[in-house]
């Protein structure tokens, strides 16, 4: 009469993919069961999470971070300082100051910063650009020539300008690619068949599927992670089966939660601790959700989300 | 699994007798799946059957309520499959062993937060009493202190005397968890006395489920099952298995609501709380008890908890009213947009960024998005202005300044006209746009355009009078000019059971039909309707907007056009504006059978069914009311409603054509199984059934959308679906239409049936 759990691992299983090199080296992917279910199976690899730096860095102004970096002046003195924080598993470089639309970095500027990151830190390097479609494409291509052996991941590759990313990073430097949609399932496994049409080898890819931080649309996200990894595992659907990674902190930083003054919202109280909640609350919502890995911003939400993971697999 | 009215129709005697008080068995059958109505109230149901029925139409869930909060009820582990039922709960610990100023200040704390976010009350629903000193006038003192909040009450305590202490002090909206394998004979005791819900917890799940048998042999079924294990990882293991457990493997003894209590698992560490907090909220806690709420943790809790539990297939909204931003006043300019939640966070959020005052007006459009909602004349001038009556906006806004967004600058005359002493000012297409425009206030000149249009207006405005129809005719409607035309309709026989294609492409989303309506120019609409007929349509839908302003005139001039032009081809009238149905109908030529009225459905635009009856129309009945119905029981209900109301009005049923919304697959793959069943159920019921088939290919490549179309037509109409709105010009979908045709042995064979 006593009561026996059913459990079962899936058939199918998420690519285990490596980011960097030498014992620095990360591995995300790899399970076959959907995430924290330990009860099912064991987890191959526990999620990762990623520090961002980016080059506007010095416009945020949270006391946590301007402190952590205080004194930095280049991405090389704070991404040696990122690489220090607990918890962070890889560096995340964001170029957004690219963005032709704004300031228009060189691309020979941002590989200079991106180089010289690379030479001070050993943890994995994620690279992100300025959501300009053209730009990423150039700038993508330049750093992953320059950082070539580094294994780097490059995010990402749209759907209008897959075929210039794909070949110029995952094809002539054999670094790895993301993936990028917007809550859209069917175009999620669109994409990955063309990366792979380009013959990007399927561990090559790894895909943001989208983020919004709670409470602002993240419906769409959660749902979208629960039928990607459900597909990806209950129906073994090789297209989908690429690990996730959840672009979290530069969502959660914009909204009114973590940006409005305490003067004008008194109620609200400490504004660095409500941005640190956010970030909290969005990362665990996307790792608990299917992200294989999480990329954020502010050391204390780090720590946390590093021990929550610790606690859960 | 919960029984579905539809499965209790597979098991009824379906004589429609009427015995029982109902009109038919199916919706007898409705009513035994709500709980309305017993079983034994039909007497032909075999006794085989309702066995069956007692023993399946439990719930996999039970939904325990305690005071005015609902836990539990969830059909589903996966929100996409269908929607989740009721929201989790948040709890603030509170315990014996903290002095008395930690207490008074958690719970001043916790009623700090209470506000209200898109419509919804956001607060700390339950305090949770924690009992480790088992001195039954020390709890009750601490019970006592948490029931003055007016919160509902959760009793951690499993000692007997103090729990009937505690309960002594305190009203029902009530959880006593207190039942362990140890004591649960006496606590049940306890609980059911005092008629209170009672929570059972376990050292592990094993003695855990053995605990909730015991007790639902006893006859107690009032429970909720306390998760939290030792650590997070057990008791993410326990609130899985226990709802796995209930939904997926249908062993209802776990099918109880759960309690996840945090305070245990994250002592100290407010940030772990809202980590493990938000995880619980998607991993099926029911009531999540924290060591505290501080409104930075409430933030992104309750904003993560109304995404999770936002239905699927109804949007989120927010309230209609005026948001006044950057400290706006009454001398702010105004902006229009729609109530959809997330076009309202992200106008709001570029309008704030602008720093400029600015009083953003939402107005109700049934939480679609701004295109959406004007396609479907659920934001026009109109709806507008309601808005602007009901919230009284011109006595509290003296700035005459409005903004309409972009994408609607269609309406832009339609508006002003409606509200005459507002200067209407078309502002960008897309939000982001919306800083730079209010910061370089852009709108400026329009508005001083518009103010001085209203001034010429006004000294040359004389009353307008309503024409009568005939009236209208006579006056602006142009005369018609009849062209020859090389291939002509060919005529059709309403008594024919051939399918019917209703061509679509006459629809003013099209800019080309827009503009040729607007100015009365016959030749592209008469151009559209050729190709459609040479295909083979068998009736033409002619889409002539919302038309608020002159939609009989259009109407009738559209009527007129297609018919004298093309040998009385029948029509399926299509517009928001009913009179402009009814106008049509007035010139109407019935030769080849009867209007169709496109369309009514079973919430705001059930008044169709009225006008079609009034006129002896058909009518295409969308088995919806507010948004996509949630399943086929909701949909069969819809079709009963309309049904009913019909037949009522003296319809004929063959003359309502049920429509039961086709669902596009890039986005709701696993819904298409279910609409091709529904047709089924019309199909068996003897109703005619139609609908805008190639919704379903929306968004897929073009060479890729003939090819789905016609899949599912043929699995249509092997469901037994009559007609379709198509469009005739495509190949593939019309061969595979007549193809179906004669395989259904409607159409006698030959060599040369495609081409007939």
């Amino acid at each position: 009469m006593s009561f026996v759990p059913k459990t079962a691992p899936f058939s199918g299983k998420i690519n285990a993919v490596t980011l960097g090199t030498g014992d620095k080296a990360i591995t995300i992917g790899g399970q076959n069961v959907l995430p924290f279910y330990t009860f099912d199976a064991a987890i191959e690899n526990a999620p990762k999470i990623g520090i961002e730096i980016s080059d506007t860095a010095d416009q945020w102004d949270v006391a946590g971070l301007t402190e952590l970096y205080a004194g930095c002046t280049t991405m090389a003195e704070r991404a040696a300082k990122a690489e220090t924080v607990e918890g962070a598993d890889f560096i995340c470089l964001v170029f957004e100051s690219a963005d032709p639309n704004g300031d228009n970095r060189p691309v020979a500027d941002c590989v200079a910063d991106a180089k010289a990151v690379a030479e001070v830190v050993t943890k994995p390097i994620v690279v992100m650009g300025c959501k300009h479609l053209e730009k990423d494409a150039e700038l993508f291509g330049a750093i992953a020539e320059a950082l070539a052996g580094k294994n780097v991941l490059f995010m990402s590759a749209k759907n209008e300008n897959y075929k210039t990313v794909g070949a110029s990073v995952a094809l002539a430097n054999n670094q790895k690619v993301g993936a990028e949609t917007a809550d859209d399932i069917n175009l999620a496994k669109q994409l990955n068949i063309m990366l792979k049409g380009l013959n990007v080898p399927a561990e090559s890819i790894v895909m943001n599927i989208g983020c919004a931080a709670v409470g602002y649309g993240y419906e769409y996200v959660a749902s979208t992670l629960d039928r990607v990894r459900l597909a990806a595992l209950a129906q073994s659907d090789a297209d989908l089966q690429m690990p996730i990674i959840a672009t979290v902190s530069a969502d959660t930083w914009a909204v009114k939660e973590s940006t409005a003054s305490e003067e004008d919202e008194p109620a609200w109280g400490n504004r660095e601790e409500r941005g640190i909640d956010m970030e909290v609350s969005t990362a665990a919502a996307n790792l608990t959700g299917g992200a294989d890995a999480v990329i954020m911003r502010h050391p204390v939400a780090i720590a946390t989300i590093k021990k929550f993971i610790a606690e859960l697999v | 699994m919960a029984l579905k009215g539809l499965d209790i129709f597979k098991l009824s005697p379906k004589k429609n007798c009427k015995e029982c008080g109902s009109p038919t068995c199916m919706a007898f059958c409705m009513k035994v799946a709500q709980g309305a109505v017993e079983i034994d109230k039909c007497p032909y149901f075999s006794d085989e059957a309702k066995a069956m029925l007692n023993e399946q139409t439990a719930p996999a869930m039970k939904t325990i309520s305690v005071g005015e909060h609902k836990l539990g009820g969830e059909t589903v582990l996966f929100r996409h499959e269908k929607t989740l039922v009721n929201k989790n709960l948040f709890a603030v610990s509170v315990c014996t062993c903290m002095d008395e100023a930690t207490v008074d200040a958690k719970l001043a704390d916790m009623a700090k937060v209470d506000y209200e976010r898109i419509g919804e009350r956001m607060y700390v629903e339950f305090v949770q009493v924690a009992n480790t000193q088992n001195d039954p006038a020390v709890y009750a003192n601490l019970v006592k202190k948490a029931a003055a909040t007016g919160r509902s009450l959760i009793l951690e305590c499993w000692d007997v005397e103090c729990a009937k202490a505690a309960l002594a002090v305190c009203g029902k909206d009530v959880i006593l968890d207190g039942a362990t394998p140890e004591n649960w004979e006496a606590m049940n005791a306890v609980a059911t006395e005092a008629g209170v819900t009672l929570g059972v917890w376990a050292e592990n799940i094993s003695d855990l489920y053995d605990t909730v048998k015991k007790l639902e042999e006893k006859g107690n079924k009032n429970l909720v099952v306390d998760v939290t294990g030792k650590t997070a990882k057990e008791t993410l293991a326990n609130a899985v298995l226990v709802r796995r457990t209930a939904i997926k493997d249908g062993d209802r003894s776990f099918g109880y609501p759960s309690i996840v209590n945090l305070a245990k698992l994250a002592k100290g560490d407010a940030h772990l709380q809202t980590a493990y907090a938000s995880m619980f909220t998607e991993k099926y806690a029911s009531i999540i008890v924290m060591s505290g709420m501080s409104y930075a943790q409430a933030l992104p809790l309750y904003g993560l908890r109304q995404n999770i539990y936002t239905d699927p297939q109804k949007p989120m909204k927010v309230e209609a009213k005026i948001y006044p931003l950057n400290g706006a006043d009454e001398n702010s300019p105004c902006c229009l947009t729609v109530d959809f939640a997330l076009t309202y966070f992200l106008v709001s959020g570029e309008l704030e960024r602008s720093n400029q005052p600015v009083n953003l007006i939402i107005t109700d459009a049934s939480g679609m998005s701004v295109l959406t909602a004007w396609a479907a004349g659920k934001f026009s001038s109109t709806t507008v202005k309601k808005t602007f009556e009901e919230l009284d906006i011109a006595n509290k806004i003296k700035n005459r300044t409005l903004i309409i967004p972009g994408k609607v600058a269609v309406m832009k005359g339609e508006i002003q006209e409606k509200l005459p002493e507002w200067n209407v000012v078309v502002g960008p297409l897309e939000a982001v746009q919306l800083p730079k425009y209010m910061k370089d206030k852009e709108y400026e000149a329009a508005a001083k355009a518009a103010a001085a249009e209203n001034a010429a207006k006004a000294t040359t405005a004389v009353e307008v009078k309503e024409l009568s129809f005939d009236e209208l005719l006579a006056t602006k409607v142009p005369a018609i000019e009849v062209k020859e035309w090389d291939a002509q309709y060919k005529g059709y026989n309403p008594e024919s059971s051939t399918f019917v294609t209703i061509g679509e492409r006459i629809h003013c989303i099209a800019p080309s039909i827009r503009k040729a309506m607007d100015e009365r120019d016959p030749e592209p609409i008469l151009q559209r309707a050729y190709e459609q007929i040479k295909a083979g349509a068998t009736y033409l839908d002619v889409n002539i907007g919302p038309a608020e302003k002159d939609g009989p005139e259009r109407m009738m001039w559209a009527v007129k056009l297609l018919q004298e032009n093309f040998n009385n081809v029948p029509l399926a009238l299509d517009t928001a504006n009913m009179k402009a149905i009814e106008a049509g109908i007035k010139v109407y030529n019935r030769t080849n059978g009867k209007p169709i009225v496109n369309s009514a459905d079973a919430g705001s635009r059930i008044g169709y069914i009225d006008l079609a009856a009034a006129n002896d129309a058909i009518c295409i009945a969308l088995c919806s009311a507010d948004g996509i119905a949630k399943d086929n029981e909701e949909r069969m209900m819809h079709c009963d409603n309309m049904l009913e109301r019909g037949l009522s009005l003296g319809m004929d049923a063959t003359d309502l054509w049920f429509d039961p919304l086709f669902l596009v697959v890039k986005g709701m793959q696993d819904k298409q199984m279910e609409v091709l069943e529904a047709i089924k159920m019309f199909s068996e019921k003897g109703l005619k059934s139609t609908g805008g088939l190639s919704n379903n290919s929306n968004g897929a490549p073009k060479d890729v959308r003939p090819i789905m179309d016609s899949a599912l037509v043929a699995m249509c109409m092997m469901q037994g679906l009559t007609s379709a709105i198509v469009n005739p010009n495509d190949r593939r979908l019309m061969e595979t239409i007549k193809s179906c045709d004669i395989f259904k042995n409607h159409v006698l064979y030959s060599d040369s049936y495609l081409d007939l």
